[in-house]
Order: C-alpha cells, then sequence, then structure tokens
C-alpha cells in the first residue's frame, strides 16, 4: 500500500483557482485560469487631458499594479474629461516625460493543470496542496517542466545509453525510461518526437547543458510547442539505473506518472512501492555507489573496516568493503554508498 | 579522562559531559566537552553525514572515548553521551527566497544583490532596465517567481529617476497583493511615490544602497535583510542558526583576544564571513547558496574556471561532472585525487568569491578556516593552502581551522556564556595552521622580500629570498613563537601602508608552520595550459613537501 504525498504545485500570479479543497483531480485536469500580460501599450493620458505631462500622477485614478477592465477610467479632470482604458490589463507605470501610462493587455484566458492526481488539501497564497497517492522517486537533478504520461522503458538494460534511433513516434506522450546517459541529440530528438519526459540513470552535464541551450534557443526564436522533462535518478556522468529500480519501471510500464523535471520528482500512479535506499548501510546490505570510481555500481556490503581509514584522496573516513557485482572487493568510504532495500522484503 | 563529580555518595560514577552539535545539511559535526584532570575538554569529535541516524553519531564518539574515558564510566559511555546536555546549531532549513527589481544590473542591482545575498538571501529572480528583455518577458518572470519577498532598487538619492518607479510599478503589477512584504531600496525622495503602488504596510523603505554613482552604502539595507530573513523564513531562536553563531564566535573571540579576526564558514549550502576587530565589532556574510553545492559553480563557465585552477590536467567535462555530483550528493566524500583536486578547486573558487563581496582582507590578527571541506582536509598544509589561495590575506596573519566545527555551536551560547566557553575550551578548539606572510605586487628580476626568523632558544633561519610568484614554507611547530624581520622590495605591500621597508613581526608556529608567500593578490596565472599547471603543480608541492629547514643563519 503507497502512502500518499503531499504535493506542492505553483501557481503562477494572477491564476483563478478552480479546484475546490477535498477535489480528486487528474494529471490534465484544469485547477485553474490565468491571463498573462502581453506586450505593453502606451496609453496617452495628459495630452487627451490637454494638461502637461509631469502633471500626470495628479490625473491618474490608477496605481501601477493595478488591475483595469476595458473602459475603466485611467484618468479624469472632473467635469472636463476622462480617459478610459482601450483594453484590460495591468498598469505598469505612468511617464512624466510623455505623460502616458504603460498597459500590459491581457492576454486570452489559459488554463492551468496541475499535472498530478490526487486530492487537493489546500489552497494557499500562490500554491496548491495536493495529496498524491502514487509511489514517488526523488531523483538527484532534473530539467524542465511539469509533464505526465505513461511510463515506457526505452533501454534493455539499465547500463545501456538510450540512443536516439530508439526513439519513434510510439513514444509520443510517453515517459520514457532510459539507461545509463542519454546524449543532446538524443534528448532534442525525443522532445521533437513529442516525448513527455525521460528518466535516466545518469547524463553529462556538458549533454544536458547542450540540450538546455537548444531549447532556450528555439523557445527564443518561437515555435517550440509542448512540454519535455528530465529526471536524474543517480548522478551526472555515465551511470546506469540501479537494476532492483530499473526492474521496478520495467513491471510498472504502461502505468501513468507524473515527470517535475525542475524538482527532480516522479510520480506513478497504481503502484508497488519503490525499492527504497537507506543513507547508512549495513554488513550483508545490497548497496550502490555513488562517487567515482565506482559511481552507479552496485554490490554487496561484506565489511566495516574499524577505525578511520584514508580514502585514496587522503580523507580519513569509515570505509566499507564492498563485493561489486564484477566480483571485485573494494574499499569505498561509507558515505558513499547507500543501502538499496526491496520493497517490503521482496 | 572523564571524573566522577556529582554522584560520588550513592556510589556509582557518573560524568560531566556536553556535546556540541553542528547539524549541516549534509554533515553533522558534533564534538563531546567533558573534564580532563580538572579542566574542560574537547575529548572526542566526529562528523557523519546528516543523513545517517543519531545513535550512529554517538556511537562514533563513544568509540573514540573508549580507552581513554574513566574506566568507571567506560562501559555506560554510550549512554552518558546520548544523555548529556547538547548546544546545537542547525543550518537554516531552507533560503529566504528574494525577487529583485532594479533600475541598472551594474550599478542598484548589483549593490542590492550583494546586500541580499549576503544576508542570507537566494535572488531567485532579477529584472534591470537593462537587462536587455522586454517588458512583457520581466514581468513574467516575477510572476512566475516564487518568493518570501521583493527588493527594489534604483535612482540616485538626489535625482529620484523614472526608471525607478518603472520597475516599482513592474513588481506591484506581477505580486498582485497577497503578505509578501516588498523592500524599497531607492531614491530617498521617490519612497512616498512608491509606497502608493501598493496596501498600506507592504512597502519597507529602507536606506539606499546606491545613494549616488560613486558611493555604495550596503550595510542598512543588509541589516534590514538580516532582520527579515529571520522574521520570515526563521522566526525566533537565530542564534541556533549555524551562520549567526559562527559569526557571534568569531565576534567574543576577537574581543576576548583582542585581535582583528576573519573567520570563514564553507558547508555545503552556505558560505559565512565573519570578521570581527579587537573590540568585537563584527560583520559577518551569509550566502545562503555560497556553499560547495553553489549553483555558481556549475553555471556555464564554472567547470572551465575551476578546470584552469587545478595542478591536475583534468578535462573540462570531467570537472563539470564532478561538481554536479557534489551538488547532487553533499554528504559523500571525494575518494579519488582527481575528485579531492576538484572539491580543493571549487572551495578556493568560493572563497575567492566570497571575498570579493566584501572589503579586501587586509591587517588581519587571525584567519580561521571551518567547515568540512577546510576543517577536515586531509593535511593541513591543504587547509592552508585553501584559505590562502582563496583568501589572499595581505599581511602578517595567524591562520588556525575549527576541526571540530566547535565556533557555530559555542556562538549559540549567551554573550557572556560564549566567552566562557571560548576562554574554557581555548587549547583544542583552534587547531593552529602557523602563520602566513602575504604580499602584494612585486617587480620580475627582483626580491619581494628577504626575511630571517629568529627562533626563540634555536639559531636563526635564512634570511629566506622570496621572489614574485613564490612562496617558501618554514617549520615553526605549534606553540614556538618566532620573530620575523622582513625586508621588503619597494614594490611590494603589506597591506597598510608603511614607510619602513624593514618590519619586524612575532608570529607563533602550528602544524605547517610559517608560510612567505609573494603569489601576489589576486594569484596571477600563466596562460598556457601546460605553464599554469607547472606553476599550480610547484605551489601545490612546496606546500606538501615536507618543511624542511632552509639554511640558517647566524644564532
Amino acid at each position: 500500500m503507497i502512502e500518499a504525498s503531499l504535493h506542492r504545485i505553483h501557481l503562477p500570479r494572477g491564476t483563478v483557482v478552480s479546484a475546490r479543497v477535498g477535489a480528486e483531480i487528474k494529471p490534465d485536469e484544469v485547477i485553474g485560469l490565468r491571463r498573462g500580460a502581453m506586450a505593453p501599450v502606451r496609453v496617452p493620458i495628459t495630452r487627451p487631458l490637454h494638461r502637461q505631462p509631469a502633471e500626470i500622477e495628479e490625473l491618474l485614478v490608477v496605481r501601477p499594479g493595478e488591475r483595469v477592465d476595458a473602459e475603466q477610467p485611467l484618468a479624469l479632470i472632473e467635469g472636463a474629461g476622462v480617459v478610459l482604458a482601450p483594453v484590460a490589463g495591468l498598469v505598469l507605470a505612468a511617464s512624466g516625460r510623455d505623460g502616458t501610462l504603460l498597459l500590459a493587455p491581457l492576454g486570452a484566458e489559459e488554463t492551468v493543470i496541475g499535472h498530478v492526481r490526487g486530492r487537493v488539501r489546500a489552497v494557499e497564497e500562490g500554491s496548491l496542496v495536493i495529496e498524491v497517492p502514487a509511489a514517488r522517486l526523488h531523483g538527484v537533478g532534473g530539467s524542465g517542466e511539469a509533464v505526465h504520461g505513461e511510463l515506457v522503458v526505452g533501454v534493455p538494460n539499465p547500463g545501456d545509453e538510450l540512443r536516439a534511433a530508439a526513439i519513434d513516434a510510439g513514444a509520443t506522450g510517453k515517459i520514457l525510461v532510459g539507461g545509463s546517459r542519454a546524449s543532446a541529440e538524443t534528448l532534442t530528438r525525443a522532445r521533437a518526437m513529442g516525448v513527455a519526459g525521460i528518466v535516466l540513470g545518469g547524463v553529462l552535464d556538458k549533454e544536458l547543458r547542450d540540450f538546455e541551450a537548444i531549447q532556450r534557443r528555439r523557445r527564443e526564436a518561437g515555435g517550440m510547442t509542448g512540454a519535455f522533462g528530465i529526471l536524474l535518478v543517480e548522478g551526472f556522468g555515465k551511470v546506469g539505473i540501479d537494476p532492483q529500480l530499473f526492474s521496478w519501471f520495467r513491471a510498472h510500464a504502461g502505468r501513468v506518472a507524473s515527470l517535475f523535471g525542475a524538482d527532480g520528482l516522479l510520480y506513478v500512479y497504481d503502484a508497488a512501492p519503490l525499492p527504497s535506499r537507506r543513507a547508512l548501510a549495513k554488513v550483508g546490505d545490497r548497496v550502490i555507489a555513488h562517487r567515482r570510481p565506482f559511481q552507479g555500481r552496485g554490490g554487496v556490503l561484506v565489511g566495516l573496516m574499524e577505525d578511520l581509514h584514508a580514502a585514496q584522496s587522503g580523507i580519513p573516513t569509515r570505509m566499507a568493503l564492498v563485493r561489486f557485482e564484477d566480483g571485485r572487493l573494494a574499499p569505498v568510504p561509507l558515505a558513499n554508498i547507500e543501502a538499496t532495500l526491496a520493497p517490503e522484503g521482496r | 579522562m572523564m571524573t566522577d563529580t556529582r554522584s560520588r555518595e550513592v556510589g556509582r560514577a557518573t560524568s560531566e559531559l556536553s556535546l556540541l552539535v553542528d547539524i549541516g545539511s549534509a554533515w553533522t559535526k558534533a564534538a563531546v566537552v567533558g573534564r580532563a584532570l580538572g579542566r574542560w575538554r574537547i575529548a572526542a569529535h566526529a562528523a557523519q553525514p546528516s543523513a545517517w541516524d543519531e545513535a550512529e553519531l554517538i556511537a562514533t564518539l563513544a568509540a573514540r572515548l573508549a580507552g581513554r574515558a574513566d574506566p568507571r564510566v567506560s562501559a555506560r559511555i554510550a549512554s552518558l553521551l546520548a544523555d548529556a546536555p547538547r548546544i546545537a546549531v542547525h543550518t537554516p532549513a531552507r533560503p529566504g527566497r528574494i525577487a529583485l527589481a532594479a533600475v541598472s544590473s551594474e550599478l542598484s542591482g548589483q549593490a542590492a544583490r550583494r546586500a541580499a545575498e549576503a544576508a542570507g538571501w537566494v535572488v531567485v529572480e532579477a529584472v534591470t532596465v537593462d537587462d536587455g528583455r522586454p517588458v512583457v518577458d520581466r514581468l513574467a518572470a516575477l510572476q512566475s517567481a516564487e518568493v518570501d519577498a521583493w527588493l527594489i532598487a534604483g535612482g540616485f538619492d538626489e535625482e529620484g529617476g523614472e526608471g525607478a518607479l518603472e520597475v516599482a510599478g513592474l513588481v506591484a503589477a506581477a505580486r498582485g497583493g497577497g503578505r509578501s512584504p516588498v523592500v524599497w531600496a531607492g531614491s530617498a525622495g521617490l519612497t512616498e511615490r512608491v509606497g502608493a503602488f501598493f496596501e498600506p504596510g507592504v512597502l519597507r523603505p529602507v536606506a539606499n544602497p546606491r545613494p549616488s554613482a560613486d558611493r555604495e552604502n550596503l550595510l542598512p539595507l543588509r541589516r534590514y535583510l538580516d532582520g527579515l530573513i529571520e522574521r520570515l523564513v526563521e522566526r525566533g531562536a537565530a542564534r541556533q542558526l549555524a551562520p549567526i553563531g559562527f559569526g557571534r564566535a568569531v565576534a567574543e573571540l576577537a574581543r576576548a583576544s583582542r585581535l582583528r579576526v576573519v573567520g570563514v564558514d564553507l558547508g555545503a549550502r552556505y558560505a559565512t564571513w565573519a570578521s570581527a576587530d579587537e573590540n568585537g565589532m563584527a560583520e559577518s556574510r551569509v550566502v545562503a547558496l555560497g556553499g560547495l553545492a553553489s549553483p555558481t559553480l556549475t553555471a556555464p563557465g564554472g567547470p572551465a574556471r575551476i578546470a584552469r585552477s587545478l595542478p591536475l590536467a583534468i578535462d573540462e567535462l570531467a570537472v563539470a561532472d564532478a561538481l554536479q555530483n557534489l551538488r547532487a550528493r553533499p554528504g559523500s566524500i571525494p575518494q579519488t585525487d582527481e575528485e579531492l583536486a576538484v572539491v580543493h578547486g571549487a572551495v578556493r573558487d568560493l572563497l575567492t568569491d566570497l571575498t570579493a563581496n566584501g572589503p579586501q582582507p587586509e591587517g588581519i590578527d587571525l584567519l580561521i578556516g571551518s567547515g568540512r571541506t577546510i576543517g577536515s582536509a586531509p593535511l593541513p598544509a591543504q587547509a592552508m593552502q585553501l584559505l590562502l589561495d582563496g583568501i589572499r590575506p595581505i599581511g602578517i596573519v595567524q591562520v588556525a581551522i575549527d576541526p571540530a566545527g566547535a565556533l557555530g555551536p559555542l556562538g549559540a551560547l549567551r554573550d557572556d556564556e560564549i566567552v566562557e566557553g571560548l576562554g574554557t575550551l581555548r587549547d583544542d578548539l583552534l587547531t593552529p595552521l602557523g602563520a602566513a606572510v602575504v604580499c602584494r605586487g612585486g617587480r620580475p628580476g627582483h626580491l619581494s622580500m628577504r626575511v630571517t626568523v629568529h627562533r626563540v632558544g634555536w639559531r636563526s633561519l635564512g634570511p629566506i629570498e622570496v621572489r614574485p610568484g613564490q612562496l617558501e614554507v618554514v617549520p615553526l611547530p605549534r606553540g614556538q613563537v618566532a620573530e620575523l624581520e622582513i625586508e621588503l622590495d619597494p614594490a611590494v605591500s603589506l597591506g597598510a601602508p608603511r614607510r619602513a621597508r624593514r618590519i619586524r613581526a612575532s608570529v607563533t608556529g602550528g602544524a605547517v608552520g610559517v608560510v612567505l608567500d609573494a603569489r601576489d593578490a589576486p594569484l596571477l596565472l600563466p596562460r598556457r595550459s601546460d605553464d599554469r599547471r607547472a606553476v599550480l603543480g610547484a605551489w601545490r608541492d612546496t606546500f606538501l613537501r615536507e618543511v624542511r629547514p632552509p639554511a640558517e643563519g647566524a644564532a
């Protein structure tokens, strides 16, 4: 049985929340509406009222920051004239130089969706708190927007690299579980093919940055559609997903998941509990190493060395003896490994 | 040795113990304070990832005390430690988030950002009139920001400025009501007009950090933001915050020792700079994302900068991955030489950044390094190099580390108790690394300084000649006092202007000795990568080489 966890959806300012406390929401359900501001226009104020630009503040009946409706008075001189808002918008500034008011017209109503399934627990200033009954995986990093889609495993083994050629139209709208790495080219292709998100064991920092730079340029050029998120599970570099976790993903292919790239978070619905991790490993535990030279490699903790011992770097620390899956026995700082535990003793 | 002082009459030995605990975001440091031969001492200390449970920490401390504790209590030492009173500090649960809107990125924006960051805020979004973005993008950026407070800056006090009103209007539009306070740190003449943009009581006016083009006045804004973060983010118990405790301890140490002290504490998330003069007048800067997980290290250009500063040939891609892993798993430790080199490169870079955001550190008497990476460097010489390379403290300075991370917890005590605590633990609190003579300037082909070390009861060493770009390490054990006779080149400075080129100064030794450092400030490095690595390698080797005394001079 999965325990529900609380998830906070950050709402852009100006969002009118439509979801009520206690309501059940779905990942693609509209939880609010928002009208974004468009390129501002200058509304002449002093000229129509035959006043000097420097007098603008005395004439205004609205103040910067205020939201106005179309035809709402912006400035007036009692009995002599009035200036009405040409469109609904946000008042940004008044200029004493040219006697104009800077008004950002409000665009068409846009829907805000939460990308999670659950029950609305609270509506707070700027956020919505949702109780999410799903398996929750916290990665070590990520990138991109909130997305949701069906889980699909894209590589045969957890240590395999996700290749661009492996992504086809069948992955559109899905969250793809890759392996130990994906190049910037693969990520770009995935986005272009309409993949919702990718879960990876590792990624080279350079590849991720290149991908983000490409996306930024495309966004600036305009025409980019659809959201895309990346979740990094183990670390940076070429790092395979822990085989236990990979098996769990395999077993849950086809389930709906929500991925929050910037928060490094994944929810999988209708799922069995995830294999868990314990920071302090004990003798006999299955462990995974997090730093080089063993980063991403699994093994069994066979012993703890007494007292402090120097790591290769010279740092005195508590060392563990790990029998890695390739048969090699190596001392590893205890702080650099985590125990990986099968869910509920499986 | 732990002594039974309270319960002899009932025949069961107890012990007077207390724990100093610093719970960091990545590592928890703990020190056991107990009585040995009638004196309070730090009997043991340990550090472990904060994700590990407390029982493990107690077990580690108990194991360190085993064999040293009084036999009457040694069997129960773990339970005594678990029940011992503790003085604890912790890293703030989360940093305060602020959005900044300013007229100019270089003047008002820069000043306001520095003041906010030095007070421990994270600037999550910054917009300026000259940032090249259309107004609608600036508005959208501010509307999307998740913040605790807003900061508006701009306009010189004498001139006012329409730009400042424009950014204030933008904040008013983006904020759209709510409870978050707005700090106005712009032109004093505009306060009333800007106040009208917000609901009554929302705007908090503070003195302009950039009152004119040629003057900066960050302190009032920083102090205000210091208070605001305590009220909004960490309500009450500010003393229990590690950065605050560290600053208080440094201030009291300066007052009690009548020294000018600078302390730097570099953690996983926070970096704290605390400086205090002989009277205990203190200034501190707390940078919420200034620690080893700082995004500045992994931002574009960061890995390349770190890679250039390494004595080993490690390519930029590997450096970038290592830095990201350090950020992602701050509770792990560098296992290989290459990873340690990257971490130490990052420490130097962060210390340089921390130093650059305040007055140049000159005329310091004592420099203290704290935080796990500095305090637990594999070798004392590495800690000394990190501090000297990163901070470049011009002058003659004693250098020490806080290996147990005890300064923060001691700073959580009441003022009078801090003095008592520092006095009681004076022999164990800091590990002296030695002294350093760090000079600025120099002429190629000339000596920067010629130093003779007169040791009490021993033959004098030197004169030791140090050329520009060179450094020398002279042995001087812990506790040994020496008189340095320094002859400076006219083009070389030790900070404060002096007429005499010949200076005498008294220094005390430590684990490293006396470092004579003529590498200039900031450090100058060759452009060619091979040459640069050769120079960096030579500096590293000088620090790490077993220190041998130079030719002895006349007694």
